[in-house]
């Protein structure tokens, strides 16, 4: 049984509201943070705990705390990124759902630390049911005096606002985010300047996920030292995956980074194994943007070690042969799935979500789909496949955002590991039609991947 | 007084060049100018916050400053990003800029419908110039273009979003220019357009600017469409007394013989309006525009400076030399004369049908 620091209490009946929250020693990190504790000191803590970011790049938080600009007489925003619309990937929606205190609790003392007295919950517009909830525990946590004006007499004001955004993808990228949430048109912004000189009406702002600003409460109450021991390397403290595909237990799981990604998929306590006793092909382990990996190279690196849940050892081998931790929306395909038709559902995607302000992102997205839906129907040519890998080249760092990566990465890695498929798409096209590629050579054990 | 701003060395393909801080690459090249000047299709020195999203001015920057020498990982925006002090920038020297650039290219024409033959902007297009500096031949696109129906935004202006290149500057104009924006983008992505929400008239006595920044031929002056080629006009400069005090006076006039064809602003060897000599930027309202096609209206200064790479520069009319007309001399003497009248023998074009009042490129249906 590894560590939980965020959903140890989850199951505890009515969590959700106030009084058992409290009851199970719920804000006494705002307490210990607000009486004893400077804003200087939270975040050197944060920094000492090593807390990555949770949204997908990973970034270390109290590195980016410590990057915000302090002019005079200018306020400062923190704000809460719930605009979690990466397929695959739903911790933080169950995270709000079932502990909303957890969150609020995390936003009072991240705002303290920074400064902020008016932070911003930016949701996604399809959580609708969750706004209510969140609003529920904002105004139960107002009433017990953890919100508002002088909280506990230390002079420090502070209220939560939820928005709700309207249903773009790109709106959980910051930039885009402060725009929508200042009432634009989501576009993202040209950085610099950087949200921490500019970000909210001009205002220097921190944008963090739900995860990470829940996981400031654990740190504050254990300390960013005894966090730090949690996990290994420079992936600390706990992490939610968001597990989906075909596996026996679907759901989000906390763990301490330390366990196998065979365990993690096989283990009864997580995962649970493939679903209906097929093989395990592919998987995409952070989120649809990141690389996927077929299944000799998800539980063994190219070196032939075993490959961890943690940053490090996801990324191993770089994208060649590595993927990313990303944002834990850890996607399971089986011997059944066709990885044409998986990487065609992305692309499709990521059409449709580019936000079309820059030109590579904004046609290239779209001309991936048309060649994926031709070579996914069967009508597609070899130098169709070649022509894709150009094309995602070319939108890869060339962009304002990071959408444009994250659309052409899913297209570059599947073509990387999965080129044969691609190509039995072609020469059997009929075939494509009625029957799938199946496992292949996919979980042999020393499958070395042909760089294109 | 302030501070003096302190001047950037900054060396753009091994020319360097000191511009003050805050500068960016972008506009640093042009000082030095020539083949060093990035393309920019969205970036427009009048139109603040605009830039970035084209991504034709990507360059390599191989020395961050002179205190912080390392490399940018990615190619950047340069008309977006400022210069440092010591800033090694390569533009044509770095095969990687070339190669994204191309790819660029590629990109915004892949649902661009090509139509030059027939569109109003062929000649002074920056997107026709782009792909035929750093396109590359052909196309390996084979699917249907995006295409749109064309919207008229009032009488003055039409729209034709399948040549639209989504470069914001129309918006930007429109948000700068007038007090309420009418126009604005609609959608995302590949289907994103720019459109009226519920089509409007834009009214504004200075929307007709939003032509004049149109990098290509998707905002059009219908006053000229179809009138002419514009390399067929003779541009002169030309200024009037315009009442409008927002109105620089300072026009161009694109005409034929006595004839006006068309009024738009000046504009500079980068393709943006020109700064006018009372120091107004050279915007123009719609009346010089729209209204004033009478060379009477204006008083004439003299032709305007074209550069003589372009197509336009064909009607160059300075000390020019007319050519000899040989045909009468190898006929003896004769003119030449058209041998038969097609009409006579076919009735295929009909003589009633009068092709200069079609709104539109004439079709067989037209003949009917």
């Amino acid at each position: 049984m590894g560590v939980k620091l965020l959903l140890e209490k989850a199951h505890v009946p009515n969590i959700r509201s106030y009084d058992v929250y409290r009851r199970e020693g719920g804000y006494r990190s705002v307490e210990k943070a607000l009486k004893a504790m400077d804003p200087a000191s939270i975040v050197e803590e944060v920094k000492k705990s090593g807390l990555r970011g949770r949204g997908g790049a990973g970034f270390p938080a109290g590195m980016k705390w410590s990057f915000i600009a302090k002019p005079e007489g200018v306020p400062r925003h923190l704000v809460c990124n719930a605009d979690e619309s990466e397929p695959g990937t739903f911790k933080d929606r169950y995270l709000m759902e079932f502990l909303p205190h957890l969150l609020i609790e995390g936003l009072i003392v991240s705002s303290f630390a920074l400064g902020s007295n008016d932070t911003y919950i930016y949701i996604r517009g399809e959580y609708a049911w969750i706004v209510d909830i969140l609003e529920h525990a904002i105004n139960e946590a107002k009433a017990n005096g953890w919100l508002g004006k002088n909280i506990l007499g230390t002079g420090f004001d502070c209220e939560i606002h939820v928005q709700r955004g309207a249903g773009a993808y790109i709106c959980g990228e910051e930039t885009a985010l402060i725009e929508s949430l200042e009432g634009k048109r989501g576009n993202p912004r040209i950085k610099p300047p950087f949200p921490a000189i500019q970000g909210l009406w001009m205002r220097p702002t921190v944008v963090n996920n739900v995860e990470t600003l829940a996981a400031v409460v654990p740190i504050i109450n254990m300390g960013g030292d005894e966090y730090a021991k949690i996990g290994v390397g420079k992936s600390t403290g706990t992490k939610l995956i968001s597990a989906c595909g075909n596996i026996n237990k679907p759901g989000v799981y906390e763990i301490d980074m330390t366990i196998s990604v065979e365990e993690f998929i096989y283990s009864n306590e997580y995962c649970g194994g493939i679903a209906n006793g097929k093989r395990l092909k592919a998987c995409i382990p952070g989120g649809s943007s990141v690389p996927i990996l077929p299944a000799n190279l998800l539980l063994k690196t190219a070196k032939g070690e075993t490959r961890y849940m943690n940053y490090e050892s996801l990324a191993d081998g770089g994208f060649a042969t590595g993927s990313m931790m990303g944002s834990g929306g850890f996607i399971i395909l089986d011997e059944d799935q066709c990885v044409v038709k998986n990487t065609y559902t992305l692309a499709r995607f990521y059409r449709h979500e580019s936000c079309g302000q820059c030109s590579p992102c904004r046609e290239g997205t779209g001309w991936m789909e048309k060649l994926l839906q031709r070579l996914e129907n069967g009508q597609g040519k070899i130098s169709d496949i070649d022509l894709l890998w150009n094309i995602q080249s070319k939108i890869e760092g060339n962009t304002i955002c990071p959408l444009g990566d994250a659309a052409a990465w899913p297209v570059a890695a599947a073509i990387r590991h999965f080129r044969d498929e691609f190509e039995w798409h072609v020469t059997n096209a009929q075939e494509s039609q009625v029957r799938n590629f199946g496992l292949a050579h996919y979980a042999d054990e020393i499958h070395v991947p042909v760089s294109a | 007084m302030s501070e003096p701003t302190p001047l950037f060395k900054v060396t753009i393909d091994n020319i360097t060049v000191e511009v003050p801080a805050g500068t960016t690459i972008l506009n640093a090249a042009r000082q030095i100018g020539g083949e060093v000047a990035p393309p920019a299709m969205c970036y427009y020195s009048k139109l603040q916050g605009s830039g970035g999203k084209c991504r034709t001015c990507l360059v390599e920057v191989s020395k961050g400053s002179e205190k912080d020498p390392r490399p940018m990982p990615k190619l950047v925006a340069s008309c977006r990003t400022t210069v440092m002090d010591g800033m090694e920038v390569k533009n044509i020297t770095s095969p990687k800029v070339l190669d994204a650039r191309a790819s660029v290219v590629e990109f915004l024409l892949i649902n661009h419908p090509l139509d030059c033959p027939i569109c109003d902007q062929a000649g002074e297009c920056h997107l026709q110039d782009l792909s035929y500096e750093h396109g590359k031949e052909g196309t390996r696109y084979e699917f249907q273009r995006r295409t749109f129906h064309k919207v008229d935004l009032g009488d003055k202006i039409q729209l034709h979003m399948t040549r639209c290149i989504m470069c914001f500057r129309c918006v930007f104009t429109a948000d700068q220019l007038t007090d309420k924006r009418e126009h604005g983008i609609l959608d995302r992505g590949d289907h994103a357009q720019i459109a009226t929400f519920i089509q409007k008239n834009l009214q504004n006595e200075f929307i007709g600017n939003v032509i004049d920044v149109c990098p290509v031929g998707a905002l059009t002056d219908k006053t000229f469409r179809f009138k002419n080629r514009v390399w067929f006009t003779k541009p002169v400069d030309a200024h009037r007394n315009c009442d409008n005090p927002k109105c620089c006076g300072e026009v161009q006039l694109w005409m034929r013989g006595d004839e006006v064809f068309r009024v738009t602003a000046r504009k500079d060897e980068w393709g943006e309006v020109k700064e006018a000599s009372n120091g107004k930027t050279g915007w123009i309202c719609n009346v010089c525009r729209f209204d004033k096609k009478d060379a009477k209206d204006w008083v004439i200064e003299g032709p305007s400076k074209i550069n003589r790479h372009s197509v336009i520069a064909q009607g160059h009319y300075e000390g020019v030399v007319k050519p000899q007309e040989t045909l009468p001399e190898v006929l003896d003497g004769r003119q030449p004369k058209l041998l038969m009248d097609i009409h006579s023998v076919s009735q295929v074009n009909k003589p009633t049908v009068e092709l200069s009042l079609l709104e539109r490129p004439a079709h067989s249906t037209d003949f009917k």
